[in-house]
């Protein structure tokens, strides 16, 4: 079950419904089912005939259904489908199909450019892409055939049938195996054992290996032949299929001979999933309820709705931009082509005369093919290629993520995951982090720490290694011994935690193929299963305390006492877990024919029921747990006479039965039930932090992350996380926002006040700052419990001010340096999450969580991280990252994120701007041609320029580039600065990118002009044609964009040594190749030596160089005085490190060093003094040593750092 | 679709250098010292560079003459296109005030006149003038064929615009004396183009090769007659043709003409004193307002006498010379700021 002190695992209820002698009434039934049917009006059933069999006359006029049959389709495409819907599927991309319209007005109308130049690249990209889904869908077919074609067997009239398993229809009745999987969802109807139930895993389905109980519908459970089950006469009503794996509401009619049906309800313990296995049962029968495409597996599998990274939608922006720039570049062009040739002159010249079909055009079709053309023409600043090299940037670049060794966790043999490698650079854009604690921050290994019985505290002897004491009698009494009447509450006390729960005892039977994960050397003490560590911890706590749970056999629970007798109690309901009330309950029948209630359940949800019993003490000692960082659960109890059972029961039936609301009677059933109890005490149990866990929250603070936590858990064990993992420091000052502050004053009030308090002090700051008095500064920490969120989430009644309160609130959430929200439900983290989401910075995101609670979390951020735990591996697969310890969060947004964004930042930047280079000169070049759209560079360099000359470099670049050492970013959190809002990807550094690009194309198309202008360049006399001028312009081009993607580089591994040089050799050696031989499948050879004579003229050598070095020389400068005069704290790391390096005598030394004592000092002093520089840029006590800070600060032509100070004042 | 990660126990990664990102690798450090000698030594560099280009564009001469308004009543007849077969020459004298040693040069030079139009640089067919397919005439429109329909040899419209002026340059000792100045009609155009894109059919005669085909509208000969005293300038590898149809790159273009012969009184170029161009006039340029001259024009081991490389070069140099003492002192001045603490 689940733990109660806070965390919701809502994934994994197991609701253990005991379908006992509870049989009502059938006609008092069918009473209630008619008026339900009036009232519910569920029109969203199915009814299924159960073997086919219709149910006898007049029962009840049902609408025949079709359902599809068992055929799992997960492929996309069909054979004949494929390459229509493959395209349309690719085109549907709005890049792929400009490219596309592009190709087309290409191959229409007479463009400069050949079709091929485009049409080339895209057919490539389709290609490629097509060929991948494709084998991707061949895979599914192969797959999803395998899964069709895999036996199953049926009853067929009474006989055992094989088929396959696509011919399986619904209301198919279906033998399964030990170890097979079910083929479809199936309604458990009957299994070997004579209880009906089975164990399943749900391994494939959600990742969980641990085995659950699912039960055999009550009156079929005895149907153990084929015969038998063949002559089940029934029908099942139920839900039409939803994806949620955990709910199921539907109920079964059994017609016995002539009587009235009987009713049962049917839950998800009665179903079983397709994808699940068979565990520990020989074999079971089933009828089929959903098939094919309706299991609930098939309906889990639909994609997640795909998240896009801040740095993709920049991207989207600036392609906007460019295709403006495009646009009007050609409509620039073909108005001034008209008005060029206005004068009848230039128009048609004697040389060049026009056809007659030309002459008679109509002038605007006319003027829109020029338009159409000049589009093609200037087509090529939008790459293809960008799209491809992005994909495989992100495509390749995940596997460092998954390769890192750093990340591998040993003890669990497990590494990192990465499910999406779309957000592998939003990982360094994290403004918010959102974590779950236990579990998280938390090791979810639980141990038993003490038990208060009204007042006492028992502590178990434990021994150093986790070992326990042989003889069970080991209890610390730290109170006084109590009297006879404690002795009796005492015991009690140890019952109902033996008793309430719901853990398995692990069959010996079946050993070998469970996964135990405590197995305890004593041979007495038996393993325990649940999927919630805080239960079996319970139960093992209780059994060093003499009290030993057996096993749950034929409804009778078996306890060992300290007198090692064995006492059996019938177990007669179970009121499951839920996240909203906090608590279960069981209620059992004694040997003596008393009726218990035992609950446990979380303080604040059983105090208020509680009329009798030691609160004050038992509250008290809770209270110092939970400020401990123990979690604590509150044990109670109330015996029952039998006509109140006799009203239990009838609720809770009627509860159970109700089709629809189902979830919400039985809540209202339990709250009636659960009531008037008796408190008996108290348990505490311990959930260690994981290891580096405060290290990792530490550096992550440094990094200007906020991390809030958000959990399930109270408030005073949460808090006590947050101390000791140092969210909360000494200094804080914690502000609440709780329930219970609500209680005294309005949340007008409280909100008010709190704002006013942080604002105040932050206020202060500033003016103090200036005065240069202020040194220390508060930071607030606020703790928030779900209540009060709800309260502020919830839209006022008047409607005026709606929202106001949710701003306020956000406006104090700003100025804490952390922030906790405890007794969260899991819908509210999500809540949570979106509400800073959308905010008015719209900061990104992430939620790193571990358990099923933390899915909706995570699936809102704009990360979410799962951390691989102990509780499934539900979060962990719907994360786009999966990690196997909440430590790895370090690294993995530190450096990998910090790259990342490097590295694709620089990948985009540097594409349009190579483009702008590339199509600029083009641009101009129209200005000297008539606008005739003459191309300046011969078909082949428009071609190659993207795909083969510039490619390579940049996509190296984009998966090596380390600009600081991964050490440095490690020791440094404060780096992490320099890149947040996506500082690389402003508007600021878009510009310069594309003024670069602009400034580079005048210099290599005026240089080249003036150079041709007039002059001679050879020395032998002859001239140089137009051919050869384009050639010149491309060669600098090609040289600027690599060598300036050169000086960009930091890390210079072998590889880009070989990519950068090699491409500019290759295209020198394709150019030489290209002009040297007439190629006899082209009809021109415009080409031919134009190379190589150009090479032959010194002129052009020496105009090559001069036009590089001018073209390069500015964004040198720049970078230079910006890194002398506002450096950023990345590069006075870089300065430092290279300072250290120079300072040592000898390199090798420095290197084996780095990181070791002699650095050490350096090293603590930079991030010291990095940190302080970017957090605290205020302080006069900087801005006196630290100069030239400040024009940074003023001008803000610095990118992260100096930004962020000016933004959130610390 | 989602497939289902496999979740395997043994996957400790590689522990690989490159799937580390830990590469050995060099970085690239701008520290201040390396940085201000590349400053310091692309300066030197550019000046010098600079100064040389300068000084060596100073010891070219050249000496351009436009004949558009001089011969204006050529001009006028030309406009009218129907006067294609009346002769026009005009006389433009000059006087060469010093001395142009070494080879020289003679360029005609075109003002406003597209060669780089697109269509125009299209319309040519190549594998006509290689000599394979002579009958290949599909990419040349509108120039393709003639009136009577038979196939233009060369045709398309780079081809039919071919610079017909005929420039002769004379020396005038004196008033009576004219020394034809002797010129070659070899070395203009590249050799590639001479020897291997543009080749004559195989055939023992040219004017039978070319048999059955027009001449270019605005030609006053067919393509077989361009050079009649020398068959290896004949046809299409007469090398006025092969210069005008290597396409020049903006509307204001000169091309190579001929080449001095360095004999007798022109042994070490063209002596100073009177001299006259001899035109025959024939291409009309007033139609769209362009101009046309001659160039006359010796060169160095840089090509042609212009200042813009040698200029660029100097003005980079000082740039980047004044950039590099502005970050020594921008330097200089830090660090003795930044003492304290580093």
């Amino acid at each position: 079950m689940q733990s109660f002190e806070g965390e919701v695992k809502a994934g994994k209820l197991e609701i253990c419904m005991e379908d006992s002698e509870m049989a009502i009434s059938v006609s008092g039934f069918c009473l209630a089912s008619h008026q339900c049917a009036g009232e519910e009006n569920w029109v969203d059933s199915r009814t299924i005939y159960v073997g086919h069999k219709e149910p006898p006359p007049g029962a009840e006029a049902y609408i025949p259904q079709r359902y599809p049959d068992n055929r799992i389709v997960s492929s996309k495409y069909t054979f004949w489908n494929f390459i229509p819907k493959n395209l349309f599927e690719q085109f549907r991309r709005i890049a792929n199909f400009y490219f596309l319209i592009i190709f087309l007005v290409q191959l229409i109308i007479d463009t400069p450019t050949s079709p091929v130049t485009s049409g080339l690249p895209l057919f490539f990209v389709i290609t490629v892409t097509a060929i991948k889904q494709g084998y991707e869908d061949w895979l599914r077919h192969k797959a999803d055939n395998a899964m069709n074609q895999c036996p199953v067997h049926f009853i067929q009239h009474g006989k055992l049938v094989r088929k396959q398993s696509r011919k399986l229809r619904v209301g198919d009745i279906v033998m399964v195996k030990e170890d097979e999987t079910f083929p479809c969802d199936l309604i458990f109807l009957s299994s070997n054992r004579a209880d009906g139930t089975c164990h399943v895993t749900t391994a494939s389905l959600d990742g969980e290996s641990s085995h659950k109980t699912h039960y055999a519908v009550q009156d079929t459970k005895g149907f153990h032949t084929e015969e038998d089950v063949d002559g089940l006469h029934a029908t099942i009503e139920c839900e039409q299929p939803q994806p949620d794996l955990y709910k199921f509401v539907g109920r079964i009619n059994v017609y016995n001979d002539l009587n009235d049906p009987v009713v049962r309800p049917l839950g998800s313990e009665n179903l079983l999933l397709r994808g699940a296995t068979l565990k520990n049962t020989e074999k079971i029968f089933g009828v089929a309820i959903y098939t094919g495409m309706e299991t609930k597996m098939a309906l889990n599998y639909q994609s997640k709705s795909q998240k896009r990274s801040a740095v993709e939608k920049s991207m989207n922006t600036f392609l906007i931009v460019y295709l403006c720039i495009l646009v009007s570049k050609a409509l620039i062009n073909t108005v001034l082509k008209y008005v060029w040739q206005s004068e009848p002159f230039r128009d048609e010249p004697w040389y060049n005369q026009k056809t007659e079909s030309e002459r008679q055009r109509n002038l605007f079709l006319r003027a829109f093919t020029d338009f159409l053309a000049f589009m093609v023409l200037f087509n090529y600043i939008i790459p293809v290629s960008m799209y491809v090299t992005v994909e495989m940037q992100k495509f390749l670049g995940s596997y460092f993520i998954t390769w890192d060794e750093d990340m591998f966790d040993e003890e669990m043999g497990e590494g990192p995951l990465v499910n999406t490698s779309d957000l592998n650079e939003e990982l360094g854009q994290v403004e918010y982090i959102f974590t779950d604690k236990t579990g998280t921050l938390t090791e979810n290994n639980m141990a038993f720490k003490e038990c208060c019985i009204e007042g006492h505290v028992y502590v178990p002897h434990v021994i150093c290694n986790g070992q326990v004491l042989p003889d069970s009698s080991g209890i610390d009494m730290i109170d006084s011994s109590p009297g006879v009447s404690g002795r009796e509450r005492e015991e009690l006390f140890f019952r109902a935690i033996c008793l309430c729960h719901t853990v398995q005892v692990k069959d010996d039977d079946h050993g070998d193929d469970v996964d135990g994960p405590r197995k305890s050397p004593d041979s007495k003490s038996c393993v325990y299963i649940s999927s919630s560590p805080d239960e079996v911890a319970l139960v093992e706590g209780v059994q060093r305390l003499g009290f030993t749970y057996l096993r749950l056999k034929d409804n009778y629970m078996e306890i060992l006492n300290r007198e090692n007798d064995i006492e059996r109690f019938e177990l007669l309901e179970v009121l499951s877990f839920d996240s909203v009330r906090r608590r279960m309950s069981v209620i059992v029948k004694s040997t003596t024919g008393e009726i218990y209630l035992f609950c446990k359940g979380a303080d604040s949800s059983i105090f208020p029921r509680v009329i009798e019993g030691k609160v004050d003490q038992v509250r008290s000692r809770v209270e110092r747990n939970a400020v401990e960082g123990l979690r604590t659960l509150c044990v109670a109890y109330k015996r029952l006479e039998p006509e109140e059972y006799e009203d239990v029961c009838k609720l809770l039936q009627a509860a159970k039965v109700a089709l629809q609301d189902r979830e919400k009677k039985l809540a209202e059933a339990y709250e009636h039930i659960e009531k008037d109890l008796i408190l008996l005490g108290a348990t505490a149990v311990e959930d260690r932090l994981q290891e580096k866990a405060a290290d990792t929250i530490e550096a992550l603070q440094k990094a200007g992350i906020k991390v809030w936590v958000l959990t399930g858990d109270k408030m005073e064990t949460a808090s006590a996380t947050c101390y000791a993992c140092k969210l909360f420091r000494r200094s804080t000052q914690l502000l609440e926002l709780t329930t219970k502050r609500l209680e005294e004053q309005s949340l007008h009030d409280v909100l008010f006040e709190l704002s006013k308090t942080v604002l105040r002090c932050s206020g202060s700051l500033s003016r103090d700052s200036f005065s240069g008095l202020s040194t220390d500064m508060h930071d607030y920490g606020l703790i928030i419990d779900g209540a009060a969120l709800s309260l502020i989430m919830k839209p006022r009644e008047d409607g005026s001010s709606s929202g106001n309160y949710r701003e306020l609130f956000l406006e104090i959430c700003r100025n804490c340096s952390a922030v906790l929200c405890c007794r969260m439900a899991p819908l509210q983290k999500a809540q949570i999450v979106k509400l800073i989401k959308f905010s008015k910075e719209h900061p990104i995101t992430l939620a790193i969580g571990d358990g099923a609670n933390d899915v909706s979390m995570i699936l809102e951020a704009h990360v979410g991280i799962g951390v691989i735990g102990k509780e499934g591996r539900q979060a962990a697969r719907n994360s786009d990252y999966a990690i196997p310890k909440f430590k790895h969060l370090k690294k993995m947004l530190l450096v990998h994120g910090h790259f990342y964004y490097i590295r694709i930042s620089e990948l985009v930047q540097y594409f349009f701007y190579k483009n702008v280079c590339f199509i600029f000169p083009q641009f101009l070049y129209q200005f000297f041609c008539g606008f005739s759209q003459q191309t300046l560079y011969d078909t082949a360099y428009l071609t190659l320029y993207n795909i083969s000359f510039t490619s390579l470099p940049i996509l190296l670049y984009s998966l090596m580039e380390q600009h600081v050492g991964m050490e440095v970013l490690k020791r440094d959190p404060s780096l992490y600065r320099d890149i947040a809002k996506n500082a690389l990807l402003r508007w600021r550094v878009f510009i310069y990118w594309t003024f670069l690009g602009v400034f580079d194309a005048l210099v290599f198309f005026f240089g080249a002009y003036f150079m041709f202008e007039n002059t001679t360049v050879t020395s032998n006399g002859q001239m140089f044609g137009n051919w050869t001028f384009g050639t010149l312009v491309f060669t600098v081009m090609v040289f600027t964009v690599t060598l300036k993607l050169a000086l960009d580089t930091h890390y210079w591994t072998w590889i880009n040594h070989f990519v950068i040089w090699g491409s500019l050799l290759f295209y020198v050696v394709f150019s030489l190749l290209w002009g040297g031989i007439i190629w006899p499948f082209l009809s021109y050879q415009r080409m031919y030596y134009v190379f190589i004579h150009m090479l032959s003229s010194g002129p052009a050598w020496l105009g090559i160089t001069l036009l590089v070095t001018v073209s390069l020389l500015p964004d040198v400068l720049k970078k230079v005085l910006c890194r002398q005069l506002w450096p950023t704290a990345t590069e006075r790391t870089q300065n430092i490190q290279l300072r250290d390096r120079v300072s040592e005598f000898t390199p090798l030394a420095s290197l084996q060093s780095w990181g070791a004592q002699s650095t050490r000092p350096l090293a603590a002093q930079c991030s010291s003094y990095s940190g302080r520089a970017v957090c605290s840029g205020w302080e006069s006590e900087e801005y006196t040593v630290l100069p030239h800070t400040h024009p940074g600060l003023s001008h803000n032509t610095r990118y992260g750092c100096c930004r962020s100070s000016l933004e959130t004042p610390t | 679709m989602e497939v289902m990660p496999q979740y395997d126990l043994s996957r400790l990664p590689e522990n690989t250098a490159l799937k580390q990102q830990k590469l050995p690798a060099h970085r690239l450090d701008l520290s201040a010292s390396v940085v201000l000698s590349i400053f310091f030594a692309t300066g030197g560099f550019c000046l010098c560079m600079g100064v040389i280009l300068i000084l060596s564009a100073k010891s070219t001469k050249e000496l351009e003459i436009n004949y558009t308004n001089i011969c204006a009543n050529c001009a006028q007849l030309r406009e009218d296109s129907s006067n294609f077969d009346k002769e026009c020459t005009c006389s433009v004298p000059f006087y060469l005030p010093e001395n142009m040693e070494g080879n020289v040069y003679m360029y005609y030079k075109l003002y406003g006149f597209h060669q780089n139009l697109y269509r125009y640089i299209l319309s040519r067919s190549n594998r006509q003038l290689l000599g394979k397919d002579i009958w290949d005439v599909k990419d040349c429109s509108p120039f393709q064929v003639s009136r009577n329909s038979t196939p233009i040899i060369p045709c398309g419209a780079i081809a039919n615009s071919i610079f017909n002026d005929t420039i002769t340059l004379s020396y005038n000792l004196n008033s009576s004396i004219h020394i034809e100045v002797p010129m070659l009609k070899s070395g203009l155009a590249w050799w590639t183009d001479k020897y291997v894109k543009f080749q004559n059919p195989r055939a023992s005669d040219l004017a039978s090769a070319f048999a059955g085909s027009a001449k270019p509208l605005h030609w006053t000969k067919p393509v077989y007659e361009l050079d009649t005293d020398d068959p290896g300038n004949n046809g299409f590898v007469n090398e006025d043709l092969i210069v005008w149809m290597r396409t020049a790159a903006f509307p204001t273009f000169k091309k190579l003409y001929r080449r001095l012969k360095r004999v007798d009184y022109f042994a070490v170029g063209l002596p100073a004193g009177n001299y006259s161009f001899n035109i025959s006039y024939n291409f009309p340029v007033t139609v769209f307002r362009g101009e046309k001259s001659v160039v006359l024009s010796t060169l160095t081991w840089i090509g042609g006498g212009g200042l813009f490389l040698g200029l660029t070069y100097t003005v980079t140099g000082a740039l980047t010379l004044l950039a590099s003492f502005a970050i020594l002192a921008i330097h200089l001045m830090l660090k003795r700021t930044k003492k304290n603490f580093l």
